[in-house]
């Protein structure tokens, strides 16, 4: 158990969602299983940390002003194949999630998401 | 004005309108049960969600108004208003607006849930201690927000205020400068009246001359951030106009004290634009005080620690003395597991002309511990109801006067900080071979590990010359502080308690502090460098720094302050789901009265109901040939059956007007009625017989409705059925919860649905949602969908033939009549387990302490 959490803690995921609420919440459920959280409200910021340094797993919105998850989605898996991106959306239909899981997404949500189940899907992202 | 009543309309109609009605008031209600939750804090969630979910529920809720008011041919005008109003005000704080009642001053005998933004935080968490919880609290006045802005306007400062928290780049001086101005401000008109009328209000009140605490209660104060110490407070102020006016303005200048400023930069607060409600609380002449912490935050969690001087709560609060501590296991019956007194040297007490002193505490109390073993239980038994109350550990703040009375002055979240211990385990092993400079001295607060520089800190005034990254060992803890939180790297003081503002803070914080070391300004020197370490083994000093933290110290940014938006947005659901009209017969059962969305609803669904029983009791025109007959069962469960047509045999339906006014079960001719009833009489499982409640659930009935413990169940509102040959809706208020069977049942199973709702309960919030919990894994195994929230259970099953659906029905039955007094058993999570297990074998005997074995 405590070697587990051990192991969480070095894991470093990021989340980006334009709307703070959901990234402060993101942050708060994550950081409380021993994750490494870092956010961002924009794509842009998202993607110059990454340049700076890899994430294990990207969380982030689908439809963001600018650089939207798409985008996002194809510049981690150029830099970081490993990397896993789950998306999560509020404007959840088939055409987007057509279009993300082409793109390799590993997981994707429609919002409001269970944490429960987000944190699930960030578990098995890091076993793979 | 009332609007003319037309005619009534056919009854097919009449009875068309009625179905219409509990269509959307049903879609509604659901549609609350899943707004509550999705902002549960269990799913991640947008503002786009809030709207868009808020925007269908309104329309719903609309909808419902609408129908209803078709229905009772605008008899209730005024639900409409209610609904605007609430709409408003859910709006409002959808757009970041703040609506307040516009009240200069209320009393805490009128402050309801959702005057939050009105009084503060802590004015609202002691009226709700006193007003829902019914423990004993001060009198008390609350000088609102508005007040306070009036107050600013008044005095020409809103532009001086807002720009200081804009730029955030102001000085002490200006600060200072500010300071000055309000201290010498005048008081606004409007409020100047109230403050009179709320004095001789208070003193009619108190009898006898009184004086007052006067405290901060700013808008976020012991919301999710303590701000503990932040804010003046002053105390035994004379019940007299100058005075009370100087203390307001006094507290209100220390909203821009520059440790308070300090603590809302560090918390991302826009001072700018933070308010301050004032309370002035009566003062309890205290022989003695401290605080409680419904968790142990050193040690377990099912310990309470209490701590305790004489006199005034100020020294424990203040870490001023060594108190005495206690700890005790929480339970029905709390056990005492230790008692450390403490030598309380000296104690505040109130001086009579007004003001208090510090003074030594007489020889013969000083050694003496001050609480009794009585008092001690009593004090764990009410920290544990407001843990439960409010869903969240709890630091309470409490006095007792000179006739032994509790009286609780303060309750909030104990913040606990993250154990950063653990994730610092490798950097703990590292120091196991460094010399010990001190170990497992005094108390330990916050959990970690810090190296540094010890700088020891002798008067307040030494803190603005603290280096960055220093250990900081003081001879008491000061609140003040709070302005070195983000430069310390651990906090050592000789004085001090666990339960202290500073306490409260390093955990806010997550500095690693101990106090109470006794002689640590002794033991270590200005300018050595040490390292703490404090983990679950105790605490200990070594020698030397640490080089590589490995990232064990850049945890100390503190997480809650991402909650905050997250919590303004879940105050929308203050407005839709509470319920506070209960009872139909109650004269607060009105429109003016509803103060949330689910209210309103509630108004329709009982409005709605005694409209359609009116019409067949009064044998109005439309009703005419409809019989509404009271059944005449074996159990008492006072139902009245409104045949909408085929419900009752051929004999019994042709007796009609004039015949006895009663049917027996076996007269009943509707399809799912009968089922239902059939459930509810099945041998054993309907219980006459009292349920034994403890102290705490027969005072919680007390404040609502007590008539679980009784085996009468004359309810004064009757039960109604309105059925027909395939259809019944059922509503039953049984004591104080509320069941809902809607169902369709016919030959054809496309035609067919049951829904039912089940809400409410006499016993606390959390044996009701055991009952909820336990409901919900009996109607799963029937295949039903189900939402639950609280102690509100919404299911629903459809598409099922008719004999399945008669089973199920039948079930339903027994499980309504079964669950009735279950509550109040369900005294842990274990004995759901154990009740569903009984209850699908078709054992349905009732048993204090069932799931213990």
């Amino acid at each position: 158990m405590e070697e587990q959490r051990r192991l969480e803690m070095s894991k470093k995921i990021m989340v980006i969602d334009d709307e703070k609420i959901v990234v402060d919440m993101a942050k708060m459920a994550l950081e409380h299983d021993g994750y490494v959280v870092e956010t961002f409200l924009n794509g842009e910021s998202a993607l110059a940390r990454l340049k700076e340094e890899a994430f294990d797993v990207v969380v982030t919105d689908f439809k963001m002003k600018g650089i939207d998850g798409m985008e996002v989605l194809r510049t981690v898996k150029e830099q970081y194949p490993k990397t896993k991106v789950i998306m999560i959306t509020a404007f959840a239909n088939l055409d987007t999630a057509i279009e993300a899981l082409r793109g390799d997404v590993f997981d994707f949500f429609p919002k409001p998401v269970k944490i429960k189940e987000l944190k699930a899907s960030i578990e098995r992202a890091l076993e793979q | 004005m009332k609007r003319a009543v037309s005619p009534l309309p056919p009854f097919k109609e009449l009875f068309h309108k009625f179905r219409e009605v509990l269509a959307s008031h049903n879609k509604a209600v659901e549609m609350i049960a899943d707004m509550g939750e999705k902002l549960s804090g269990d799913y991640l969630f947008d503002v786009h969600y809030i709207e868009s979910a808020y925007a269908e529920l309104s329309t719903a809720v609309w909808g419902s108004i609408k129908s209803f008011d078709s229905f009772t041919r605008g008899r209730y005008p005024n639900l409409m208003d209610a609904f605007i109003r609430i709409d408003t005000r859910i709006s409002d704080t959808l757009a970041n607006k703040i609506s307040t009642s516009g009240e200069m001053i209320v009393f805490l005998e009128d402050t309801l849930w959702d005057m939050y933004y009105d009084v503060g935080g802590k004015n609202a968490g002691l009226a709700e201690v006193g007003n829902l919880l019914k423990l004993n609290v001060p009198e008390a006045f609350f000088v609102t927000t508005h007040a306070f802005d009036e107050f600013i306007a008044f005095n020409g400062l809103s532009q001086r205020v807002e720009t200081l928290g804009r730029t955030g780049r102001a000085s002490e001086t200006d600060y200072a400068a500010l300071r000055d101005t309000i201290s010498g401000s005048r008081i606004p008109p409007g409020l100047d009246d109230a403050f009179d009328k709320a004095i001789r209000k208070m003193r009619a009140k108190c009898r006898t001359f009184c004086s007052v605490a006067v405290r901060s209660s700013a808008e976020e104060e012991d919301g999710r951030l303590s701000f503990a110490g932040q804010f003046d407070t002053v105390l035994n102020v004379p019940l007299e106009g100058g005075a009370i006016r100087e203390a307001y303005k006094k507290v209100v200048a220390s909203l821009y004290s520059l440790h308070s400023i300090a603590y809302q930069r560090r918390f991302r607060y826009d001072a700018g634009k933070m308010k301050m409600a004032v309370g002035c609380v009566t003062m309890v002449d205290a022989v003695s005080s401290g605080v409680v912490y419904s968790v142990d935050p050193s040690g377990k969690k099912e310990n309470v620690l209490i701590s305790a001087n004489w006199g005034l709560g100020k020294t424990v609060v203040e870490g001023l003395v060594e108190a005495d501590i206690y700890r005790v296991k929480k339970g029905q019956v709390p056990q005492i597991l230790g008692t450390r007194c403490g030598n309380k040297e000296s104690m505040t007490v109130v001086l009579p002309g007004g003001g208090i002193d510090t003074i030594p505490t007489p020889n013969e109390l000083s050694g003496r511990p001050v609480l009794d073993s009585e008092v001690i239980v009593e004090l764990t038994l009410q920290a544990q109801s407001l843990e439960k109350h409010f869903r969240r550990p709890q630091d309470i703040e409490w006095a007792i006067d000179r006739d032994g009375r509790i009286f609780i002055l303060q309750s909030r979240e104990l913040r606990l900080g993250d154990d950063q211990s653990k994730k610092c385990a490798s950097v703990g092993e590292q120091l196991k071979s460094r010399p010990v400079l001190m170990r497992n001295k005094g108390i330990s607060v916050q959990k970690g590990i810090g190296s540094g520089t010890v700088y020891i800190v002798k008067t307040p005034g030494d803190i603005k010359d603290v280096p960055k990254g220093a250990i900081l060992v003081s001879k008491r803890d000061f609140s003040a502080f709070v302005r070195l939180m983000n430069d310390v790297s651990a906090i050592i003081t000789d004085v001090g308690t666990p339960t202290s503002h500073m306490a409260s803070i390093s955990r806010e914080f997550r500095i690693p502090t101990i106090v109470n070391t006794d002689d640590a300004t002794q033991l270590l020197r200005d300018g050595m460098e040490i390292t703490v370490n404090i983990d679950d083994e105790g605490s200990a000093v070594y020698e030397g720094l640490i080089d590589d933290m490995q990232g064990c110290s850049e945890e100390n940014a503190p997480s809650v302050t991402e909650g905050h938006e997250y919590l303004r947005k879940r105050y929308v659901l203050r407005h839709i789901s509470p319920l506070n009209l209960i009872e139909p017969l109650h004269d607060k059962f009105r429109p003016e009265e509803c103060k949330t969305m689910h209210d309103i609803l509630r108004f329709i669904h009982e409005k709605s109901i005694m409209e359609l029983v009116d019409c067949a009791r009064n044998k109005r025109a439309s009703l005419r040939g409809y019989a509404a007959v009271a059944l005449d069962l074996p159990i008492p469960a006072s139902i009245v059956l409104i045949d909408m047509g085929g419900a009752l045999d051929k004999g019994r339906a042709n007796a009609k007007n004039g015949a006895r006014k009663t049917a027996t079960a076996a007269e009943i001719a509707s399809i799912p009625l009968k089922a239902v009833i059939g459930g509810m009489m099945y041998p054993g499982a309907w219980h006459n017989e009292a349920v034994p409640l403890t102290m705490k659930d027969f005072f919680i009935s007390m404040t609502r409705i007590p008539d679980i413990h009784s085996t009468s169940m004359s309810s004064p509102v009757q039960n109604v059925a309105v059925a027909s040959n395939e259809y019944v809706n059922l509503s039953l208020k049984f004591g104080y919860h509320f069941n809902i069977v809607d169902c369709y049942c016919s030959e054809n199973p496309r035609n067919n649905h049951v829904y039912f709702r089940f809400s409410g309960g006499a016993t606390d919030i959390v044996q009701r949602s055991r009952r909820v919990q336990f409901i919900a894994l009996i109607l799963k195994e029937y295949g039903f969908t189900i939402w639950t929230t609280g102690d509100l259970l919404t299911a629903r099953v459809a598409n099922i033939g008719r004999v399945r659906m008669e089973q199920v029905l039948d079930q339903l039955g027994r499980l309504i009549a079964f669950v009735r007094k279950l509550d109040a058993l369900l005294r842990d999570d274990s004995a759901i387990e154990y009740y569903a297990q009984r209850f699908k074998e078709g054992n349905y005997e009732l048993m204090e302490g069932g799931g213990k074995e």
